[in-house]
Formats: structure tokens, C-alpha cells, sequence
């Protein structure tokens, strides 16, 4: 207490801390000691303060806050109306932060992790390499020669991307995985909850036994967390692996997608045995993360490993390597930080733009409110109150409502947070992995916040605060306040209608956009039947196939469901219409020099009776399409045009490449109809089907057709699956789920931007009706002359609305314009409609100017009350 | 009352303080006495704002005393009112009676 007081001694009178610390000592509470403390500050010694200006700065500041506080108070009304929609902007951009922030800017989930570092590289003169994964990433030869040839790191371990595996047991199950470098734990200094990890003896050693480290979560849901687990051998893929220790809870991998376990690199080849890479040292596949040394900076670390980088580059004659080393973070690998910092920004500019409309509507309030107290103002300038005193005191005011509307939106935030992320884990396919969110309030959140604060009561406090403190002598002298104000407030206040107008157009069109995308999507013929047809998936690699195992399996598996009843044909094909992902490779023209990227599948021959898409040149595949020289493959229609414009394919030969320095030739022997096979809402790909090998192991899908009870196919095939390779993960789910999850984007992304410029329209109305409400209690007298001179009432009215919607108009042009541009940045999710298209752009302005002319008439209804007589006697 | 010579009702209050305590009280002296007497809260602040508004108009005078220790060594600022100020009162009380007259019925019986 004693400090409190002694802190409060330059801005308080002796006196008063006097009466304070006598009341004290007779047994006063500190919170009474606060009180008159609070109610002291400010009164301080004229003489003693002058010599301290901080602390007159500092009781100044606080009698200015103390006086906000109190104005609010006295006007809910007003303070509402001011809080209320900057606590939606700012709750909108909080929460769009915390997400960017949790996805692309929190470190990673590792003790010391602002000294770990991930590493990627990018290179030339490569003949030919293999990825999996991305370009990008290292093979274990480049890692290892940089693990070994580092200083400026304390170690430097590699991951690889999730693997997804077949759990085997009483319950099989897909789970995914990383394949981890030995010293993964201790580079991030993770000490496993069970076992001992890696060691030397489980890792590094050519021989070395299969070994695994379970993840916390797994070991909990697959294994009923049994202590006794370390020793253990479980089945993964069908080979035996030995448990050696259990991770802490929590840890899932540094990455943003959690991985359920972790196996050494040198485990690639057992789970994987047909696609052997391990020591390749043209295949990317490996993600690095390193320690820095204490005391070593980015940058000394970026310029040692470059120097190291051209140890690889000796070793392949002809190759430049330069490496990207960045600090770690969940979202590391450099293209999808990009796509996320794109999207982010697009994200960012819609929140922002609500933002601005909410700033323009408060800043509009304060104009207004400066209007009604110009006499009082003009009274305190010409008292000798210094100007920059009295815009500060405006300025506090505005700071008050900014802090109050960021606290109350940041609640907001965190609370619409969850839900919004609830909404996309539901939306989301089942194959994408657990991600790591974690958005608490950090202090990266915290500073948005902070920023958030201090740009919004600049944007809407300055411009009324310097407004409303110019002096003029006329308001002073001059008991008529018609004309609702000076000239240049009227001219601000036309200029905010006009930028919540152009900002609203812009919002309203891109969600005018979005919603007819989504329409379409609805409602569009995707060019094939997806009724009545079941997708079958597994992958007989999880329980260790070899090729001619897997041929087998699959045949026997579509001779036994071809006899369940309803059964009507059943079709192979590598990828399902409209499922994730994108199966592409590079074809030319046979007479052709130019490469082109082209969407393949590969399929049976009944693929295309299955999904009714019609072959209408030519010829569908035969059974044993694969054994002659040549390879068939038939194009899509938009093929044909692409590659033979106004001719016939047929018996025309693509070469596809097979790698840098080799290709294959293709004989086109039929063309199947478009159809949106690879992205909704678009049949001008250039796609084509490769005929599927029957001996092949890769991963395959079965596409059943079937007039069958869905519910009891799916029984059956199972039942069929299990029968024949026990142990092996087997789904089944309708055709129609793929276009669902286009479908369900399609729905979020509108949903969100339509609710966005819903909230703008309604913040833009009320925006529009609180000028002209205000215009016309300004210029009440000015009606009533027009009115006793002859002038109609309809006339009247017409005139306040002219000048009112002039601005509205402006903004409206300015908007669609503005829209126009920024149409492009949507084409990607604007699935069959034109970013430009016409109907968007005519409805969106007219629906906005139908609600501003209504806006606007509401309050001029007040008009048709007055008396002119008593409107003249108005001051 | 002449033109000028109006007292706020707090301003009314508190100089009836300083003149029931006596010339020569002090602040917190004041404070305690209208708390106690009105029986509402009342801040330091306020009380010297108040104070220093009838000291400009000259209806007291003030002077600052010895520190204390209880008070943190800090000195009392003791106040009195002076003529003017006892003038003002009576004016001021005056008003408020001849307002009063034949009212005290009406607000005893809650009318």
C-alpha cells in the first residue's frame, strides 16, 4: 500500500495523500485506499507537476480516460452502437490470426524450439530423380553427408512425411506413420514416456531388428496403454516389429499432421519392399530439422551448410544445390507455406474489408457526435484549451472503444474458434491425418491484438477528433446550427457512405459469386452416374503381398462379389471419379515436340460400362490390353481437340514420359466422353486411360455397381475380404461420398463469405441510416423553409435522399470495378461459373442500392411530421 | 443574493462543515463529518476540488500545518471561512427556507 501511494505522490496533492495515509492507519481498506487514490490522481500541485511533464502527461491521460469511461456510461446507446461492430471486426480478424498463426507461425512442439531449424533444398542440372514426397526434400545419402559435415548444428535428423500402414491384430486398422533418422528423439530432445527409443543397437546397425516407437495415442487406443508393451512385437504391413518405447503424450511429430508412429529410415525397405529407396541417392523423401548451436545465428548456419551443399554438388558433376534453412515450424515445406501466406492474405483482405466497414460506421457516429458538441468544443478552444489537449482527449475516447471492442471480439474469437474448427474437422475427408491447432492466446496473438487496437481508433478516432476540434468563430457566434454541420463534415461523412458502399459491393458480389458456384455444384451433371455404385478400397501391401499375391487376391475378390445378388459389373481403376489427389504425367504427339502435363487413370475394361461414361469413337480396353510392344490408352474428347483438333485420334500415337530419358509410345484406340472426373466442374483438362496390369500390387480401387441395399453390400464385401486375406483393412463407401466432399467446400466457402457480406450489408445499412437520420435532425429548419416556399414534401424528401445515396452510388461503381479484380483471386473454387459472370455483378449492386434507398426513406418519414412553422423556430 | 453568489448543493455542504468543526480543521476532519452526517460515501478528490473552488471564490482560506507522523509525514492543509463565505451561507439558506415554507408537510407525509 505504501508503495501504491508513494507510486501515486507526482500526480496526487499532499494533502490528499496525506487524509489517505491518516485514514489508513486508523484501519482503512485497501480498497478504499484505491478508491480515493483513483478519485485523487490528476489534482495534483500545479507547481510540482510542471517540473515532472510525464507525470502531467500521465494525470492528464488518466482524467481523459476517466472521462471517456464516464461519457459511455452516460450513453449506452452510443457506446453500444460504437463497440458492438468494431468487436465483430476486430473478433473476425482475431480469429482468422489465431488460425493463420496456430497453421503457419507457432513454433514446433519440441523443448528449445526456437533453436531447431528445418532444412529443404533446390537444385539443377539433375538428369533424373525420383520423389516421394517433394522435389524438395533430401535423399539419405545428401542427409547424411550434411549430418556429418555440420558444426554450426548440435545434430540434424530426418523425417519423412506420413506413411499410411496396415496395423495388424484383432483389429486391423490403417494407421499413419513417420520413418525417422536415430537421433529424430534426441535432436528434439524428446525422452520417450516408455522405453528407451532408438538406440544405437535398434537403429543404426546394418542388421538391426525391426523396432518402433508408438505415439502416446495409439498406445492408448490400440494397446490399452499396457506398461508392459516395451518388448513387444506388433504387426505392421505384415512384418513383425519390436516395440522400444512409447512417445510422450502429446508428441505426434513436429509436423502440422500428427503421425501415430515411428520407425527408423533404415524400415523403409521391410514396409515397402517393392519400392526400395533407402539408400537411393536420386530419390527425394526426407524432411531435416537440426539444433543450432548456442550462439551460432541463422545465418552462420545457412552459410556452413551451404558450404556443405557443395560437397553434394562434387559429387554429381553438373548440379548446383542451394539450400532453404528456416526456422521450424508445424507448416515447413516452403510451396504450402506459400499457398497458406496466399490464402491467408486473400483471407485477411475479406476480414479486413468487414473491419473497415465497422471503422467507417463508428467513425460516421463520431462525426456526428462531434457535430452535436461543436459549441461546446468551439467554447473550450476559445478558453485556451490547446488543440492538440483536446484531440488527445477525443483520441482517448476512441482508444476506449477500440480497447473495449478488441477484448469483447477476441472472446468472441476464441469461443467461434472451436467451432469453426469442429466445422472443418467434420467437413474434412476421412484420409486427412489429425492436424496439430493449438490456438491459445500467444503473444503473437496478443501483439495482433495490441496492433489490432491502436490501427482501428486510428482509423475511425483521428479524422472526427481533428474535425471536431477545429475552431470556428462562425459556430461560436452563430446560434444557427442548420446545415447539419460544416461543409467539410458533410463532405467526410459522404466520403465514409461511399467506402462502406464500395466495400459491401465488393463483399456482396465475391459471396454473390460463391453461392452460384455452390449452386452449380449442387446441381450440375458431373458427366457420369455415381448412383448405385459402392467404391471398394485396400491395399494388399498392408499385409505384405507381392505382386502375384495381389493379382490373385483381386481376382478371386471380384469373381466372389460378381455373384452377390444385385450385383450388375465391377470395374478396377487406380483413382475414383472426383476423389483427392491428381494422377498426372507428361504426353507429346508422336510428331510432336512439346511436353504437355496430362491427368491419367488406370482402369479395366468395365470402367467406363460402371460409371456410364460412353466410349464415343473406338473402342473401350480389352482383357489383355498390356501384351503387345505398344501400349493402348484411350483420350477424353477434350484430348482429342487438345492434340488433334478437327481430326480422328484413332490410331493415333501419344508418347508418354517414363523419365528424363525415356518414353513410350501410346496408340489412341478410343475416346470416351467429358466427364468431371478429376476437378468438379471441369471437363476441358486434357485426361486419359491407361488400361490397368492385372499383376500389378499398387494400391487399387473397385468400383461395384449394384442395385443392392448399400449397407448390405458393404456386409458382404467385407465379410468376402476378410475371408480371403484375414487381417486385411478393407472400405467401402458410395460413389456419390466424392462428389460430397467437393460439394461441402463448395458449401463452406460460400457459407462463410456470405455471412461475411451479410454482416456488411447489415453494418452498411445501419450506416447509411444513422447519416441520413442525422442529416435530416440537422436540417429540420431548412425543410421546413423549402416546405413554407412551395416545396412537396415527396420533393423534400427526394432532395435529402439524392445527397445521401450520391455517395452510395460512387461507391457502388467503385465497388464492382474493384471486384472485377479481385474476382481472379476466387476462379479456383468458382467451380462452372465465370469470375465475371453477369448475373453476380448486376444482382449483388442492386440488392445493395434497393436496401440503401430503403435505408435511407425510413428516417426522412419524420418529414412528413413536422410543422413547418415549428421547424423554422427551431435553433 | 447577488448575481454571482450561488452555492452548489455540495458546495452548500461543505462549507457547513468547515463551519461546524471550526477554523482551523482539516480534510479528512470534513470528510468525516458530511460522511457521517449525510451518511453517503464521499472521495477525497472530490472534497478538494470542492475546497479549492471555494477557496478561489474566497469563501475560505487555507494553510498547510506540521507533517505528522501518522500521515506519513505529511502536513495537514487547514481550512476556515472567512466572511464572505459565512455571508453566501446565510444568502444561500435564506433561499432554500423561503422554497421550504409550507412544504415540510407535504414531503414528512411522503405526498
Amino acid at each position: 500500500m505504501r508503495v501504491l501511494v508513494r507510486a501515486a505522490a507526482p500526480v496526487t496533492s499532499e494533502e490528499e495523500l496525506g487524509d489517505i495515509a491518516e485514514e489508513y492507519a486508523r484501519g482503512a481498506t485497501p480498497v478504499w485506499v484505491c478508491r480515493q487514490l483513483l478519485s485523487a490522481v490528476g489534482r495534483g500541485s500545479p507547481r510540482r507537476m510542471s517540473r515532472r511533464s510525464g507525470a502531467m502527461v500521465f494525470a492528464q491521460t488518466f482524467a481523459d480516460l476517466r472521462l471517456a469511461l464516464r461519457t459511455l456510461r452516460r450513453h449506452p446507446g452510443f457506446a453500444l452502437a460504437a463497440i458492438a461492430p468494431i468487436a465483430l471486426g476486430v473478433g473476425l480478424n482475431t480469429a482468422g490470426f489465431s488460425m493463420f498463426d496456430a497453421i503457419a507461425l507457432q513454433p514446433v512442439a519440441s523443448p528449445g524450439a526456437d533453436q531447431l531449424v528445418t532444412v529443404y533444398q533446390n537444385f539443377q542440372g539433375v538428369k533424373k530423380r525420383r520423389v516421394h514426397g517433394a522435389r524438395r526434400m533430401f535423399s539419405f545419402p545428401e542427409y547424411r553427408t550434411l549430418r556429418d559435415g555440420t558444426r554450426s548444428l548440435t545434430g540434424l535428423a530426418a523425417f519423412t512425411r506420413h506413411w499410411t500402414v496396415t496395423l495388424g491384430g484383432d483389429a486391423p486398422r490403417e494407421v499413419n506413420g513417420a520413418l525417422v533418422s536415430c537421433n529424430y528423439f534426441d535432436v528434439l530432445r524428446i525422452v520417450p514416456a516408455l522405453g528407451a527409443g532408438f538406440t544405437s543397437a535398434t537403429c543404426d546397425a546394418a542388421d538391426a531388428p525391426p523396432a518402433v516407437v508408438l505415439s502416446h495415442s495409439l498406445w492408448t487406443a490400440a494397446f490399452a496403454s499396457d506398461r508392459a508393451i516395451v518388448g513387444q512385437t506388433i504387426s505392421l504391413n505384415g512384418r513383425a516389429v519390436t516395440v522400444t518405447g512409447v512417445a510422450p503424450e502429446g508428441f505426434g511429430g513436429i509436423d502440422i499432421a500428427q503421425v501415430s508412429f515411428f520407425v527408423p529410415l533404415s524400415m523403409q525397405a521391410v514396409l515397402r519392399p517393392e519400392d526400395r529407396f533407402y539408400l537411393d541417392p536420386d530419390t527425394s523423401w526426407l524432411t531435416l530439422v537440426g539444433r543450432r548451436n548456442a550462439g551460432r545465428t541463422m545465418a552462420q548456419v545457412r552459410a556452413e551448410l551451404g558450404l556443405v551443399a557443395g560437397e553434394i554438388d562434387r559429387q554429381q558433376p553438373g548440379r548446383t544445390t542451394t539450400l532453404i534453412v528456416e526456422p521450424a515450424r508445424s507448416l515447413s515445406m516452403p510451396e504450402m507455406r506459400r499457398g497458406i501466406f496466399q490464402l491467408a492474405a486473400v483471407i485477411s483482405a475479406a476480414f479486413g474489408l468487414v473491419l473497415l466497414i465497422a471503422c467507417a460506421n463508428v467513425a460516421n457516429l463520431l462525426l456526428a457526435r462531434g457535430a452535436a458538441r461543436q459549441k461546446e468544443i468551439a467554447v473550450r478552444l476559445s478558453l485556451g484549451v490547446p488543440r492538440g489537449r483536446l484531440i488527445r482527449q477525443l483520441m482517448t475516447e476512441s482508444l476506449l472503444i477500440a480497447s473495449t471492442g478488441t477484448i469483447a471480439g477476441s472472446l468472441l474469437a476464441r469461443w467461434s474458434f472451436q467451432g469453426l474448427l469442429a466445422l472443418l474437422v467434420s467437413l474434412a475427408p476421412n484420409q486427412v491425418p489429425a492436424l496439430r491447432l493449438d490456438a491459445g492466446v500467444n503473444l503473437h496473438v496478443i501483439a495482433f491484438a495490441i496492433a489490432i487496437t491502436g490501427v482501428t481508433s486510428l482509423a475511425f478516432g483521428l479524422v472526427p477528433a481533428l474535425q471536431a476540434s477545429r475552431l470556428d468563430i462562425q459556430t461560436l457566434l452563430n446560434r444557427d446550427t442548420a446545415g447539419a454541420g460544416r461543409r467539410s463534415a458533410g463532405w467526410l461523412r459522404g466520403s465514409l457512405i461511399g467506402v462502406q458502399a464500395a466495400v459491401c459491393t465488393v463483399l456482396m458480389i465475391s459471396a454473390a459469386l460463391l453461392l452460384r458456384a455452390a449452386y452449380v455444384t449442387e446441381t450440375l451433371d458431373p458427366g457420369f452416374d455415381y448412383r448405385d455404385v459402392a467404391v471398394v478400397s485396400f491395399d494388399t501391401r498392408g499385409l505384405g503381398f507381392a505382386p502375384p499375391q495381389a493379382a490373385t487376391f483381386r481376382r478371386m475378390l471380384v469373381d466372389r462379389l460378381r455373384g452377390l445378388p444385385g450385383v450388375e459389373s465391377i470395374a478396377e481403376a487406380g483413382k475414383t471419379p472426383l476423389s483427392a489427389g491428381d494422377m498426372q504425367t507428361s504426353v507429346r504427339r508422336a510428331d510432336g515436340e512439346a511436353w504437355q502435363e496430362i491427368d491419367f487413370n488406370i482402369v479395366s475394361p468395365e470402367y467406363f460400362a460402371v460409371v456410364r461414361v460412353p466410349i464415343v469413337r473406338g473402342r473401350t480396353f480389352t482383357a489383355s490390353e498390356n501384351a503387345g510392344p505398344t501400349r493402348t490408352v484411350i483420350v477424353t474428347e477434350a484430348t482429342a481437340r487438345r492434340f488433334w483438333p478437327g481430326e480422328d485420334p484413332i490410331g493415333r500415337t501419344l508418347r508418354m514420359a517414363l523419365g528424363p530419358d525415356r518414353d513410350t509410345p501410346l496408340e489412341v484406340v478410343g475416346v470416351a466422353s467429358d466427364a468431371q472426373v478429376a476437378r468438379i466442374a471441369d471437363t476441358t483438362t486434357p485426361c486419359m486411360y491407361l488400361p490397368a496390369d492385372a499383376e500389378s500390387a499398387d494400391g487399387r480401387h473397385l468400383l461395384v455397381r449394384s442395385s443392392a441395399d448399400r449397407a448390405a453390400l458393404a456386409r458382404s464385401v467385407r465379410a468376402i475380404a476378410r475371408d480371403l486375406a484375414p487381417g486385411l483393412v478393407v472400405s467401402v463407401a458410395p460413389l456419390e461420398q466424392n462428389l460430397d466432399l467437393w460439394r461441402g467446400l463448395s458449401r463452406v466457402i460460400a457459407g462463410v463469405s456470405g455471412s461475411l457480406s451479410l454482416v456488411a450489408l447489415l453494418m452498411a445499412a445501419v450506416g447509411i441510416y444513422g447519416v441520413v437520420a442525422f442529416v435530416v435532425s440537422r436540417r429540420l429548419r431548412e425543410m421546413g423553409i423549402r416546405m413554407i416556399l412551395g416545396a412537396a414534401l415527396g420533393d423534400v424528401r427526394r432532395l435529402v435522399l439524392r445527397q445521401t445515396l450520391r455517395p452510395v452510388v460512387i461507391g457502388l461503381i467503385v465497388g464492382i470495378a474493384a471486384a472485377a479484380a479481385a474476382s481472379r483471386v476466387l476462379e479456383s473454387v468458382l467451380f462452372g461459373i465465370s469470375p465475371l459472370d453477369p448475373i453476380s455483378f448486376a444482382a449483388a449492386p442492386l440488392l445493395l442500392l434497393a436496401i440503401a434507398i430503403a435505408a435511407g426513406l425510413t428516417p426522412t418519414r419524420r418529414l412528413r411530421s413536422i410543422e413547418p412553422s415549428a421547424a423554422l423556430r427551431r435553433d | 443574493m447577488a448575481k454571482g453568489e450561488h452555492l452548489g448543493e455540495f458546495e452548500h455542504i461543505v462549507l457547513l462543515a468547515v463551519l461546524r468543526l471550526g477554523n482551523g480543521t482539516y480534510g479528512a476532519a470534513i470528510r468525516r463529518e458530511i460522511e457521517s452526517r449525510t451518511r453517503r460515501p464521499l472521495t477525497v478528490g472530490a472534497l478538494y476540488r470542492t475546497l479549492d473552488r471555494l477557496e478561489t471564490k474566497g469563501y475560505v482560506r487555507s494553510w498547510f500545518g506540521d507533517p505528522t507522523p501518522e500521515r506519513g509525514g505529511r502536513s495537514k492543509r487547514h481550512f476556515e471561512i472567512r466572511p464572505l463565505g459565512v455571508r453566501t451561507l446565510r444568502a444561500s439558506h435564506e433561499a432554500l427556507t423561503a422554497m421550504w415554507e409550507g412544504l415540510e408537510a407535504k414531503v414528512t407525509r411522503g405526498a
